[in-house]
């Protein structure tokens, strides 16, 4: 049962975090397009910009590995 | 939450465009350079600030200060168009209705080159092209027979019809400005009208049009007063849906006797400090307008600073734009007539 319920957890953290990168993602990524498309040299900076909503997931990512690992040990 | 409700607009793609395009526009000290420049110099140095495919395009058939005003016009409409094709649902509605000016513009182009005489590649010459209506509609009001041919069209092609009483009052007077008042009001009226004020940017949006149409306003009664026209006879050139200029305020400025006059009646206004210095009577009308100019340019900054994901910051680059190429033109109208340098450096917007 506690396993179940950490491995909930753990997919929780990825899936909340994901869903809230896609979510930022969204108008990062309209707004890179636009900037690209007037300026092709922006592209570097449009791209650190782009990938930066997703260290939220990297946070979930550690989250979700030590529920799944750190946690069962303690019980 | 996912913004897929109802018609929202694509907002972060098309401001991240504008922004870009805004970061391309000519900074102050290029008009100075300008300004040092002769006819041919700026040809080729606006080439390289953005204009190069006009230039390009337009040498072979014009040269001088024609080839610059062409160009940039062109160039203007291009952009224009090229944002309103790029922006999509709620975003593009509100762009589609604010660049409607150029469309009542166009008719006012076409309805005077006729009244002069002009040849249709002559009335072509001034036409920008930016809003609805796009050459090849323009070009079919102007081969129109009449003029009531020309505004009958138009109101077909914008699915509406110029009143009755306004035809008539036009037939019998001959005189334009009935039209051109009539096109005002109308832009601004389908303007306020598609704004949907639920959300702040877009009541935001919306104080600024009626600003906008303060600003308009002011303009026209003190052009009037400086032609020595007061009374009911200014009232009716007013265009309705102003923010601080009601129909009481614009009776006491229309029947002031002098602009310094006026000064009192204005003071209640939030742009007053803006215009003080402007105020008097031994100031030319071009004073004035510069400084309510520079304030509605100063107003757009700002308002697009608060709301970045609005319209707001795509009208912001529209008046940019715009105040760009009448600066542009005036530097090249003005060094071809010969006029002074420092006195072309105060006809500009800067």
């Amino acid at each position: 049962m506690d396993i179940g319920l950490i491995a909930i957890g753990a997919g929780l953290a990825v899936g909340l975090t994901g869903l809230g990168a896609g979510l930022a993602e969204k108008d990062v990524g309209a707004a890179a397009v636009g900037a690209i498309t007037e300026d092709v040299s922006l592209f570097g900076k449009a791209m650190v910009l782009m990938v930066l909503p997703e260290t939220i997931v990297i946070f979930g990512l550690v989250v979700a590995i030590l529920a799944a690992f750190v946690l069962p040990g303690m019980i | 939450m996912f913004g897929r409700k109802g018609k929202k607009g694509n907002y972060a793609y098309t401001v991240a465009r504008v922004k870009a395009k805004k970061a391309g526009l000519l900074k102050e000290d290029a008009y100075s350079k300008m300004l040092m420049m002769s006819l041919p110099e700026i040809s080729r140095f606006i080439s390289e600030s953005g204009y190069q495919k006009e230039i390009t395009e337009l040498t072979g058939k014009y040269d001088g200060v024609d080839l610059i005003e062409h160009a940039t016009y062109t160039n203007m409409a291009r952009l224009f168009r090229g944002i309103l094709e790029a922006s999509q649902g709620e975003l593009r509605d509100m762009i589609a209705a604010d660049l409607g000016r150029w469309d009542a513009w166009n008719l006012k182009v076409i309805l005077r080159g006729r009244s002069f005489g002009l040849s249709a590649d002559g009335i072509k010459e001034d036409l920008v092209p930016a809003g609805e209506l796009d050459m090849a509609h323009l070009e079919k009001l102007m081969g129109c027979e009449t003029d009531e041919d020309v505004l009958t069209m138009f109101g077909k092609m914008q699915k509406t019809s110029i009143p009755q009483d306004v035809l008539s009052r036009y037939k019998a007077e001959g005189n334009l400005s009935v039209i051109e008042d009539y096109l005002d009001k109308y832009f601004y009226e389908k303007l306020l009208l598609s704004i949907d004020p639920s959300s702040r940017p877009k009541r935001l949006y919306q104080d600024f049009i009626r600003n906008e149409i303060d600003i308009t306003n002011l303009e026209t009664i003190l052009k009037l007063k400086k032609e020595g026209i007061s009374g009911e006879d200014v009232l009716q050139y007013v265009i309705p849906g102003g923010k601080q200029i009601d129909r009481k305020l614009a009776t006491q400025l229309a029947n002031a006797e002098s602009v310094s006059a006026m000064a009192n009646d204005l003071a209640q206004l939030d742009f007053f400090e803006e215009i003080k210095p402007a105020l008097d009577d031994t100031n030319s009308l071009r004073d004035i307008v510069a400084a309510l100019t520079k304030y509605h340019i100063k107003q757009a900054k700002t308002f697009s600073h608060l709301y970045p994901l609005s319209v707001i910051p795509v009208v912001d680059y529209m008046i940019h734009k715009e105040n760009e190429v009448n600066n542009i033109r005036i530097i090249a109208r003005g060094l071809d007539s010969g006029l002074d340098r420092e006195v072309i450096r105060g006809l500009l917007v800067v």
